[in-house]
């Protein structure tokens, strides 16, 4: 994972006064995973939209493979594909002559093969000769995602690839994706809503807010800029134990007999030994340690820890 | 420029004619109701003046020969706007189709649905009228071209207003080509026009069709000039259209194609 396939610089889009994406530069690796989130009208779709030249930014440069988008559309175009949640086929065609369209347009030799075993890996080979407008939405999600891969592309935009899809079809798809990227180093740049599956996915993460962004890091880094866990404890002895968080002045939220304490999560050995130490026994415990969603929540209540 | 991208769309746009029960009545239905109200009114008309098979002859040609532009255009604005309602346009202009591509795709398409339309339209006309529309003879030949290219300069103007501020403005796809029709003299000569109308029409290239075609109707002969004439403004009209047009499809690009799904 070295070569920068995709490099942004400076990519600002203005509508009028309203600058929806501003400055924004990042680039993605051969073969990287690289997610980009941020809270609604953070610039995302902006974003994807001017690396698939259906948005002309205001300024700023786009260049794929070491070349800028702008000269070189149609040969990058070629290599590079995406799937949306938001847009559709023609919804008269059925599926085969669908992709029929397609796999010629971006002139797939062996389209029939091409189109076969995507439809098998997909598992919507049954719907071939069903009318777009005639399957399910999760059905709609894989024929665009199989759509997306029949030119073999070496960067995939995927911008909500998972929504709408049952639990273990999406399973599927991710280990589809995840093959096509170990097999073929397909680079991906991801959006998602589902922070569990960002977590899953990316390599990195450019998390963009008001246009902006505001943090690159691994998911795994992202998280641990929360510092607030939640430790959840069954203690049968509960007046002993609220005695003693009185006493420490340890803020807790209590259920029956289940204890909520939330703390910063390297503070936790020192809680575990001050329950022992007083002899407050617990009969269960679970600890919530703060994960990608946590720092998505306080990003979008502008709120950063 | 690629024929097999070209060759794509071309497909993408009779996978649309096939399942679209609107688009087949826009090929057929249409053009034989004009026949059937024209042709008949047409036949009152004659039977009440002495010129009568002249009178017919003209109204029926002039239906076929407006079918020839009026279906050119009609393919350009509606192939246009068939990726807006299929929410289509973000995938075929994130493909490597070129816009030259989509421009010569969209040519082709009008040209093969005029002619399909143009040999319906003259076999009901003989079937029903006993009007042998191909009397015209190799004429037709530039004839036919010079209203086809009225009609994609038109199209693709048409277009250009619509990518650029889109289905607000669509309704030009079935509207805008008529703004010509009082100056094209389809069923009357260009001298009934009023004085300024008929300065208008001189800019007009159908008018100089429509007036070889009665020429044509009344002596057998038609006036080399007028044909001249007709391919050169539209030559102009047919590459201002273009310009037009990807004018339109850029500053659309500054707004976002993404807005118009």
């Amino acid at each position: 994972m070295s070569n920068k396939i995709l490099e942004v610089k400076n990519l600002t889009k203005k509508f009028g006064k309203f600058t929806a994406v501003d400055r924004v530069s990042f680039s993605l690796r051969e073969g990287e995973i690289l997610g980009l989130l941020g809270p609604n009208g953070a610039g995302k779709t902006t974003t994807i939209h001017m690396l698939l030249d259906v948005l002309t930014p205001t300024f700023g440069e786009i260049n794929y493979f070491g070349k800028n988008l702008t000269d070189h559309r149609s040969e990058i175009l070629k290599r590079v594909n995406f799937s949306s949640a938001y847009i559709s086929l023609p919804w008269l065609f059925t599926i085969e002559e669908a992709l029929t369209v397609f796999a010629e347009l971006y002139e797939i030799p062996n389209k029939k093969k091409r189109i076969d075993k995507l439809l098998s890996e997909f598992e919507i080979e049954h719907l071939r000769k069903k009318q777009v407008y005639k399957i399910s939405a999760g059905e709609k999600a894989r024929l665009l995602l199989t759509k997306a891969f029949l030119n073999y592309p070496e960067i995939i935009l995927l911008d909500e690839p998972t929504a709408s899809l049952d639990p273990d079809i999406a399973v599927k798809i991710r280990e589809f994706l995840k093959r096509e990227r170990k097999e073929y180093k397909v680079s991906m740049l991801f959006t998602s809503h589902n922070m569990n599956e960002v977590e899953e996915m990316c390599d990195r993460i450019v998390f963009l807010n008001k246009g902006k962004i505001i943090a690159e890091d691994k998911p795994e880094n992202l998280a641990k800029q929360i510092s607030d866990s939640e430790v959840e404890l069954l203690i049968e002895e509960d007046e002993k134990a609220t005695r003693l968080f009185t006493r420490e002045k340890i803020t807790y939220l209590k259920d029956r007999n289940i204890f909520r304490i939330t703390i910063k999560t390297i503070e936790i050995p020192h809680l575990l030994t001050l329950l022992t130490s007083n002899e407050v026994e617990f009969q269960d415990i679970s600890i919530n340690k703060p994960g990608l969603e946590d720092y998505f929540l306080k990003i979008s209540k502008g709120v950063k820890k | 420029m690629s024929i097999r991208r070209i060759l794509a769309m071309n497909r993408r746009y009779f996978y649309t004619l096939v399942h679209n029960y609107d688009r087949l009545s826009d090929s057929i239905y249409w053009p034989l109701m004009d026949l059937l109200i024209w042709g008949l009114t047409g036949l009152y008309f004659a039977g009440l003046s002495e010129n009568s098979e002249q009178t017919i002859a003209v109204l029926l040609t002039g239906i076929i020969f407006w079918i020839v532009t009026w279906r050119s255009q009609y393919e350009i604005t509606v192939n246009l706007l068939s990726e807006m309602w299929d929410r289509n346009l973000v995938n075929i202009f994130t493909s490597p189709l070129k816009l030259s591509e989509w421009i010569t795709a969209v040519m082709l398409q009008g040209g093969v649905k005029m002619t399909i339309s143009i040999l319906f339209s003259g076999a009901i006309a003989f079937i029903l009228y006993k009007y042998a529309f191909f009397q015209f003879g190799l004429w037709l030949i530039p004839i036919i071209i010079s209203l086809c290219i009225t009609g994609w300069a038109i199209g693709f103007s048409v277009a250009g207003l619509i990518i650029r501020y889109g289905q607000k403005v669509q309704t030009l796809a079935w509207t805008g080509a008529y703004v010509i029709v009082p100056f094209s003299a389809i069923y009357y000569p260009v001298s009934i026009l009023p004085s300024w109308a008929q300065e208008v029409s001189k800019i007009v290239p159908t008018s100089y069709i429509f007036e070889a075609m009665r020429q044509h109707i009344s002596s057998g002969h038609i006036s080399l000039e007028k044909i001249v004439v007709s391919f050169a403004l539209n030559a102009l009209y047919l590459l201002l259209s273009i310009l037009l047009f990807i004018y339109g499809f850029r500053e659309s690009k500054k707004h976002g194609l993404g807005r118009l799904i």
